[in-house]
Formats: structure tokens, C-alpha cells, sequence
């Protein structure tokens, strides 16, 4: 299993605060891609959003194993 | 005068030595806002010697909520931000050494600032800017402190050459859009926090105190008390052009920036996003209704009106915005709306 979590702004897109998915293994791509189908509003924030496994940044090629967990992250520029 | 110092001398980690170290130092803070106003006061207050600001805007009414060294009549007289920030930042200490600079903070200028200064705090309101102080910052091997927050959230991290990765492996692509204060608004607090958290980072490097900064991104939500502490080591890529093995530091050169062109005579400025970027019809359809603006989507463009002003956006990411002729009136119109 592989949960998901959704910080900041995201959450509000995805109405939730983490997700739960039965799956054994995964690239952080396919997940993005499953969460922009999943949930509407957030395709427009895939492309630029920042992921983290178990509190590491790492790139969209990374491959995602069960019991990880993924954090969703929007890049934050105001100031 | 004595006195002065003695609290923080008195902490034990920064010390005499710190202290005097504080009061040689020179420091630039990059945009005059929120962030550019908690942290000038905090530096200023601690005794830093010498402060660079650099900011474009005027203050108005909306800046007070959080802007802390401005007051109504700043907003009543629209004066420079780095101006009616020197006026305070003077009343609570005669004797700081204050460098003014009241412009467009491009590559020249930071790859200037970052020869001078022994560190570069972040509290710009766009990713494009701190591009250029990532690259000046590496350019000349000095730490910057990037932060940023909007709503009840914020980000820190220090940024030391040679130690992780930099901004650019953070975000090898611009978000083309992001919430920014103007869309989704921010709350004192998020400014507050976020300040402090750089500024004690600025201390730690300031009076030698390496081994105690952050060492992961700090990310923070003040609103449902969460927060969360990414580490930055898996992204460093061995060929960014900023902190790889053969950096050009690409945003210090004007190619690839944001290009913005007053339009002769036809009160409209354009905007050529940079390369790496491109604004969706999407992303400005949603970035419009997160303003208010009346929003029309032709299979052409997207029009936006939003109070005096009509962008049109073209499928290349080209804008068009109609009724100005000022170009820093019209970059910061672009990137209220887009971040």
C-alpha cells in the first residue's frame, strides 16, 4: 500500500488530506498521472508540483514501493 | 549604546564574537515587501552592519495588513518601498549603513549584490527573480536564504553552494502557475514565521554557526498546525547549469528571461514568458477567476479583464495587456496574476 499525502493548496483540490492506494509499486509519474485523473483541477497543477518520498525530494522517474509515503507539494512563491 | 546588544551577546551561541562578527557584516535583502520588512527590521535590530534593499513597488493601503515597517501615510503618499522602509529602519537604529536600490532586481543587478554582500536573503514574490539570486548566489559561492509563503503556509531553506542541490534541481520546470498573495491571500503570521525562520538561518551563517543550519527544506502550515522537513540530496543533478560540474548560470544572462516590451503608442505591454515556461490557456482561465476577472476563451486566446486593464493571452504563451504603457506596472500585473 502507498499513501499519498496532499500539502497545502492541494488538499483543497483534492478535498482530502492523504489517500491509500493497494498498489505494490509505481513511478512517481504514473502517480501523478493517476491523480490528475482522479482528481479535478489537479492536472493543472501536475506538471510543476514537487514530490517527496518518505521526506525526499526526488525526480518524476523515481520508482515508488508499498509503504512509502509520497507527499504532494505546490512550489510557494509569494512573498 | 552599551547596552545595546547585551540580550543577544548574552545567548550563548552567537556571543561577543557573533556579535561583532553581526555588526561587520553585509547583507542583501532581495524585495521590500513582507518578507524584505520583518526581515530588514530583525537584521536591523540584531546590529547588522550593512543592508542592501532592493524592491520596485510603492506602497499602497493593501500592504499593511503585513508589510510591518509601513504605515498609512506611506500608502497616502505611494512612496518608494525601499524609501519609507529606510525612514523606519533609520528611527529604530541610527547608525545602520542602508544601501537603496528602487528597481527591477535583474541579473546585473544581483550578480552585483552578490559580490558585495555575505549573504542573499530571499523575499522576492516570484520564482523568475529568485532564479537570478540562485545563479548570482552560486556564481559568487555565497549561501541565499530562499522563503516564501502564501496563506497559511510557508517554506524555508538555506541554500549554500557546494553543500546540496540548488533551486534549479528543486524546479527544473517554472510552474506556470502557482497561488501567489494576490490569488489566494496570506495571513501576518505565515509572513512572520517564514521571516524568522530565514532570519535565524542568517544569524547561524552570519556568526559562523554552520553546523547548526537547516539541512532539509522546511515547509510549514500554520493554519491545521502541520509541518514537514524535506531533505534536498536525491535531486542534485551532476549536469545543472547552475551548481553542476559546468555551471553557465543561465538566468544571469538575458536570454530565456521573461521579455517585457512597452507597444508603442497602443498603451499595451507585451510579455514573452521565458523559455522554460509556458502559460496555458488553462492556467490563465483559472488564474482569472481566482482575480475576479471577466474571463472569454476563444479557441485563439484567452481574454482576461480585470479592472481597467484586457490581457489576452496567445496559445505560445505570448500576453498581451492592454491599458498601460509602463513596463514594471506590467510586470508586476503578470506576475500578481501567475506568480
Amino acid at each position: 500500500m502507498i499513501t499519498v499525502r496532499y500539502f497545502a493548496g492541494l488538499k483543497e483540490i483534492t478535498g482530502t488530506e492523504q489517500d491509500y492506494l493497494p498498489i505494490t509499486s509505481m513511478t512517481v509519474g504514473e502517480l501523478i498521472e493517476w491523480a490528475s485523473n482522479t482528481y479535478d483541477g489537479f492536472s493543472n497543477a501536475a506538471h510543476s508540483i514537487l514530490v517527496a518520498i518518505n521526506e525526499e525530494y526526488v525526480q518524476r522517474n523515481k520508482e515508488i514501493q508499498s509503504g512509502d509515503i509520497v507527499a504532494f507539494i505546490p512550489p510557494v512563491s509569494g512573498g | 549604546m552599551q547596552d545595546r546588544y547585551s540580550r543577544q551577546s548574552r545567548f550563548n551561541q552567537i556571543g561577543t564574537d557573533g556579535q561583532l562578527k553581526l555588526e561587520k557584516a553585509t547583507v542583501a535583502v532581495i524585495g521590500c515587501g513582507a518578507l524584505g520588512s520583518a526581515i530588514a527590521e530583525t537584521l536591523v535590530r540584531a546590529g547588522v552592519g550593512h543592508l542592501h534593499l532592493v524592491d520596485r513597488d510603492i506602497v499602497e493601503y493593501s500592504n499593511l495588513q503585513r508589510q510591518q515597517l509601513f504605515h498609512e501615510q506611506h500608502a497616502k503618499d505611494m512612496m518608494p518601498k525601499v524609501v519609507a522602509a529606510e525612514q523606519r529602519l533609520r528611527e529604530i537604529r541610527s547608525d545602520v549603513q542602508l544601501t537603496l536600490t528602487m528597481d527591477h532586481a535583474d541579473g546585473r543587478l544581483l550578480d552585483d549584490l552578490a559580490s558585495k554582500s555575505d549573504l542573499l536573503l530571499d523575499a522576492t514574490d516570484n520564482f523568475e527573480t529568485r532564479l537570478i539570486i540562485n545563479d548570482a548566489a552560486h556564481k559568487h559561492r555565497r549561501p541565499w536564504i530562499y522563503g516564501a509563503c502564501v496563506g497559511s503556509t510557508g517554506v524555508v531553506f538555506p541554500f549554500i553552494p557546494g553543500e546540496s542541490a540548488c533551486l534549479s534541481c528543486l524546479l527544473p520546470v517554472l510552474p506556470s502557475f502557482n497561488e501567489t498573495c494576490d490569488t489566494v491571500g496570506i495571513i501576518g503570521p505565515a509572513v512572520q514565521t517564514t521571516a524568522a525562520l530565514q532570519c535565524v538561518e542568517a544569524l547561524k551563517w552570519l556568526t559562523g554557526k554552520r553546523e547548526a543550519m537547516m539541512q532539509k527544506v522546511h515547509h510549514f502550515d500554520l493554519w491545521n498546525h502541520s509541518r514537514m522537513d524535506v531533505g534536498i540530496s536525491q535531486i542534485k543533478r551532476s549536469n545543472c547549469r547552475t551548481c553542476g560540474e559546468a555551471p553557465v548560470f543561465p538566468a544571469l544572462s538575458t536570454e530565456g528571461q521573461t521579455k517585457l516590451t512597452a507597444l508603442c503608442g497602443r498603451n499595451t505591454v507585451q510579455v514573452v514568458p521565458d523559455r522554460k515556461r509556458t502559460i496555458t490557456f488553462d492556467d490563465a482561465e483559472r488564474a482569472g477567476k481566482l482575480a475576479n476577472a471577466v474571463v472569454r476563451r476563444t479557441p485563439y486566446f484567452v481574454e482576461l479583464l480585470l479592472s481597467e486593464y484586457r490581457l489576452i493571452l496567445f496559445e505560445n504563451g505570448r500576453l498581451l495587456i492592454h491599458g498601460l504603457h509602463d513596463i514594471q506596472q506590467g510586470r508586476k500585473l503578470y506576475h500578481r496574476l501567475f506568480g
